[in-house]
């Protein structure tokens, strides 16, 4: 009796290390996380719809029904990311997340110059050299620095009533995602 | 010596088994760590953030979501009404009262994966706040049923669970310091389907 209750004990004990590093596992091994999901979807520097237009599965769930999303995949490793879109929308915003899905930085509308979408991020070694001198077509961009390697930046856009949803995709689709070198 | 085999495998299997289940619990109950609560209202304002808990980078990389930024907005979702009861798509709604400032915002009837409840029709179960009338004193109310009602009208469907999702967009809320004090409608229920 006495070592049936032992072995409970341990196996309680056994469950709380279970719990802890199952936690910690699920992260790194999940195969459903954005990341993942957008790479069957599609490229490296490719807008991708997160909603197909022709209906079916989403590729990442943006959820709110009111908003069209696009997202591209990137990585600084191998040089700066230029994000752009012409046009203008009532509201848009930009995240940009880490390889695991962290959002490091986000931006909308208001903080941007005359309301239109040009963003680069880059590494803080990639940053001195553009300091040193800023190419010109960077002039006016909205600089992100962020020490990480691989991410996705996901550009989302307001749809106030159906009579916007046709100008707000042309802007979503004219969206670009583009690795600038040095 | 069968004695303590069969120990050993109760001990291994209350481990596992036990672990496992524990985790698949945590990540299936829709409050948890890092939620806020007002009112009916629960939001994560730490989910995809990097100081995100443990239990919360989990679902994350389960769910494959991309959480709104601190700059973009945040999300509430309500899963009761205001007495407690499970809200249901057969039942009447008036969500009634002040909500905090944002440049605007949206409001829509969700099923239980959280997407927006398919209507059937061209209306979208979904209303934002440039559509709503609001009252004298600057409040909203809004009526959420299947049947059109006067005023404001949130459009459901079916039968069912059902959650409600309110979303701020650009709001001081969405920082750590802005979500003490804030209002958020109440949500009444005003007669169901038989």
């Amino acid at each position: 009796m006495r070592s049936l209750l032992y072995a409970v004990l341990v196996g309680l004990v056994g469950a709380g290390i279970v719990h802890i590093l199952v936690l910690m596992m699920v992260p790194e091994l999940s195969e459903r996380d954005a990341w993942s999901r957008l790479s069957m979807a599609s490229d490296l520097y490719r807008m991708t719809p997160l909603e197909p237009e022709t209906g079916g599965q989403p590729v990442v769930k943006s959820v709110d029904p009111l908003f069209l999303a696009v997202a591209c995949r990137f990585d600084i490793g191998e040089g700066m990311v230029q994000v752009k879109a012409p046009g203008k929308v009532p509201f848009w915003s930009v995240s940009i997340y880490d390889r695991n899905g962290h959002n490091i930085y986000s931006f909308n509308d208001h903080s941007a110059t005359n309301a239109t979408l040009d963003a680069v991020a880059l590494t803080p070694a990639q940053m001195l050299e553009v300091r040193r001198q800023l190419p010109d077509d960077l002039d006016g961009s909205v600089f992100v620095e962020t020490p990480i390697g691989e991410g996705i930046v996901v550009l989302r856009a307001f749809v106030p009533d159906e009579s916007w949803r046709p100008e707000v995709s042309q802007f979503l689709r004219q969206s670009t995602c583009e690795l600038k070198e040095l | 010596m069968l004695k303590r085999a069969v120990l050993t495998l109760i001990a291994l299997a209350i481990a596992i088994g036990g672990g496992a289940a524990s985790v698949w619990y945590a990540l299936h109950i829709q409050k948890g760590a890092g939620a806020i609560t007002i009112g009916t209202w629960t939001a994560f304002p730490d989910i995809g953030t990097p100081e995100a808990d443990p239990y919360t980078n989990a679902r994350v990389a389960r769910e494959g979501v991309l959480a709104l930024g601190r700059a973009e907005g945040l999300a509430f979702v309500a899963e009761h009404d205001s007495e407690g009861k499970p809200l249901a798509r057969e039942c009447v709604y008036r969500l009634e009262g002040q909500l905090p400032t944002a440049r605007f915002w949206t409001l829509y009837a969700a099923d239980q994966s959280l997407d927006a409840i398919e209507t059937g029709k061209s209306r979208p179960a979904a209303l934002q706040s440039h559509q709503v009338l609001r009252e004298a004193d600057n409040s909203v109310r809004i009526m959420a049923s299947s049947r059109p009602a006067p005023g404001n009208w949130l459009l459901t469907a079916g039968s069912g669970p059902m959650y409600f999702v309110l979303t701020f967009y650009d709001t001081p809320i969405a920082s750590s310091t802005g979500l003490s004090g804030i209002e958020l409608p109440r949500i009444v229920r005003s007669g169901c389907d038989a």
